[in-house]
């Protein structure tokens, strides 16, 4: 694997003597999509705070690109792009206009840079236009040209769905996929859209009360053929099916019944079923979503 | 790393791209020429242009001190405010430059104000009551001699050395503190409208220490006034001195809280 670009180690935050954050530890790896998961007040955002160096950490230590956000922030920072929470713009200002104020703040982008990044996010039609005049996902377009403006290698989006819709989301997902592959941007999300994760990263870590309690990779080709998953068969008669697969230890449930198996061995079961003269109406690996791990490892706390 | 000067720039963008910034310009204009009209319909004795523009010019530089601390106020307050401060800050410059950027914009505001408003009621006076280079006996009715113009500029300078080391400053000062540009205006005003009257009772008091409040300090227009039978119980040098260190207490505050603070809005 190859140098982790960005390095959280033991970060911790306390205010007062509440512990916001506890010894939470991340590498994320260059060109990889990282999602950020975490029920309300788990303690994303003030992580993401702490990257970008609104806040100081308590304890540990974050770096970028081995530059230190506490000790070089103006070189670790300058190789970040960012949206925190909304994107909050200056409203009395036209959209262009927001973007050359950012542009001046770091050296070398191009007045050719800016107009390829207003095409790239599509607001070509009204960059000129005041913000107070755009909806909440023209502001989101425009959070994200202000982020990728000057090529940081590390692009960190809260919540960047919110507000866009079904067309827009896919769009944006369709991006940063394409940013991560083909430019090598690591792109690190929050969100709490699961569903959008799982199409969106590579890998995605689970936070709940301030401390990492999962972290997991995942596959965006589906699972491997010789996986071994949870099948369920939906027979007619299910008692039966069990005595045939005294074996298998597999269990009854509603439909029928389940047991661990790998493909292959699941189309032989299916042989075994059907020739001992029983009824399958349909059988299917049960691949479980992130949301249900997502569940599983919070305990089931309601995700925001 | 990247040039100064253009964050000065944003700044600078920031303020003048409001309408709010043009309605003070405005307002400003108007009631200067207002008042040119106002003397020369109703006063038939005005010796010349010089004491019309004098008065205007001091009372035109409190509506611009006015204007400076909602200015200033808003600098810092309004960012936090509108949540922008977090884009603001996640760039590579360090808070402090930051902060000093918004600092300058706000004292070339003032001085781009005070500029306009001399220029502006030197021509209208000017057409009204006739150019002239005036003599000092029409302001001061001393016998004292000079030119009129480096007296009246002085007074503009004085005024302006007065309003940036204390009102405004105060105003920068609470913004930065407490984040709401409403609090820092009413103030700062405040202290700026009370410290004729907290001067006035504070000189009541009999002990050496009062000389150190800035409020006993901050008219330094009185040094202007030097003819003979003119006494004052301090120098310029002493008042500024004095003007000085506050500022530089206020001053340090201000950056010390924009360092250290974590930004949650």
């Amino acid at each position: 694997m190859s140098e982790p670009i960005v390095q959280l180690s033991n970060v911790t935050k306390r205010i007062g003597n509440r512990t916001i954050i506890d010894h939470l530890t991340l590498d994320l790896h260059p060109g990889e999509v990282y999602g950020f998961l975490g029920p309300n007040g788990s303690g994303k955002t003030t992580t993401i705070r702490m990257m970008v160096g609104l806040m100081k950490l308590t304890e540990g230590e974050i770096t970028i690109k081995g530059h230190s956000i506490t000790d070089s922030f103006e070189k670790a920072i300058r190789q970040v792009g960012a949206i925190v929470e909304n994107p909050e713009m200056y409203k009395y200002l036209s959209g262009y206009k927001n973007l050359v104020h950012y542009a001046r703040m770091v050296p070398g982008i191009t007045r050719q840079r800016i107009d390829e990044v207003v095409k790239l996010v599509g607001l070509q039609g009204r960059i000129h236009d005041k913000v107070k005049t755009y909806s909440l996902g023209m502001r989101q377009r425009l959070g994200v040209a202000q982020a990728i403006m000057h090529k940081p290698s590390l692009l960190i989006l809260d919540e960047p769905t919110n507000g866009l819709d079904p067309v827009g989301i896919r769009e944006l997902r369709d991006y940063l996929r394409h940013l991560a592959k083909s430019e090598g941007i690591t792109v690190f999300v929050s969100s709490h859209l699961l569903s959008e994760m799982e199409l969106m990263c590579d890998r995605v870590a689970i936070i709940q009360h301030g401390k990492l309690i999962d972290e997991r990779v995942i596959s965006q080709d589906g699972p491997a053929k010789d996986a071994v998953s949870r099948y369920r068969f939906e027979v007619d008669r299910p008692s039966e099916a069990l005595e045939l697969l005294a074996q298998h230890s597999a269990v009854v449930t509603q439909e029928g019944i389940e047991l661990d198996t790998d493909r292959e061995t699941a189309a032989w079961i299916n042989a075994q079923l059907v020739s001992a003269g029983l009824k399958v109406y349909g059988f299917r690996p049960h691949v479980k979503s992130l949301e249900e791990q997502f569940l599983e490892v919070t305990g089931g706390e309601t995700v925001g | 790393m990247g040039n100064f000067m253009e964050l000065v720039r944003n700044e600078n963008m920031k303020i003048y791209s409001r309408l709010r910034t043009w309605i003070m310009m405005g307002i400003m204009l108007v009631i200067m020429l207002a008042a040119s009209i106002v003397v020369l319909l109703l006063d038939e004795g005005v010796k010349s242009m010089w004491t019309v523009l004098n008065s205007e010019v001091f009372s035109g530089t409190m509506l611009v001190t006015i204007f400076t601390v909602i200015i200033a106020a808003d600098s810092v307050a309004g960012e936090f405010s509108s949540g922008t401060i977090k884009l603001l800050l996640i760039r590579p410059w360090s808070r402090s430059k930051i902060l000093l950027s918004k600092y300058i914009s706000v004292i070339q505001f003032a001085i781009f104000f005070l500029a306009v408003l001399f220029v502006w009621t030197y021509i209208w006076n000017g057409l009204f009551f006739g150019f002239s280079s005036g003599s000092l006996q029409e302001l001061t009715n001393e016998s004292s001699t000079g030119s009129v113009w480096s007296f009246v500029l002085s007074g503009l300078g004085l005024q302006f050395i007065s309003m940036m080391l204390t009102t405004v400053t105060i105003s920068f000062l609470l913004s930065t503190v407490f984040r709401s540009g409403g609090l820092s205006i009413g103030l700062s005003l405040f202290l700026m409208f009370m410290s004729d009257t907290i001067a006035g009772l504070m000189s009541l008091i009999d002990k050496p220490w009062k000389d150190y409040f800035w409020f006993m300090q901050s008219n330094l227009t009185q040094y202007l006034s030097n003819g003979p039978d003119v006494t004052h119980e301090h120098t310029i040098y002493f008042s500024l001195g004095i003007l000085l260190v506050y500022y530089v207490v206020f001053l340090a505050i201000t950056w010390w809280q924009f360092m250290r603070r974590d930004i949650t809005s």
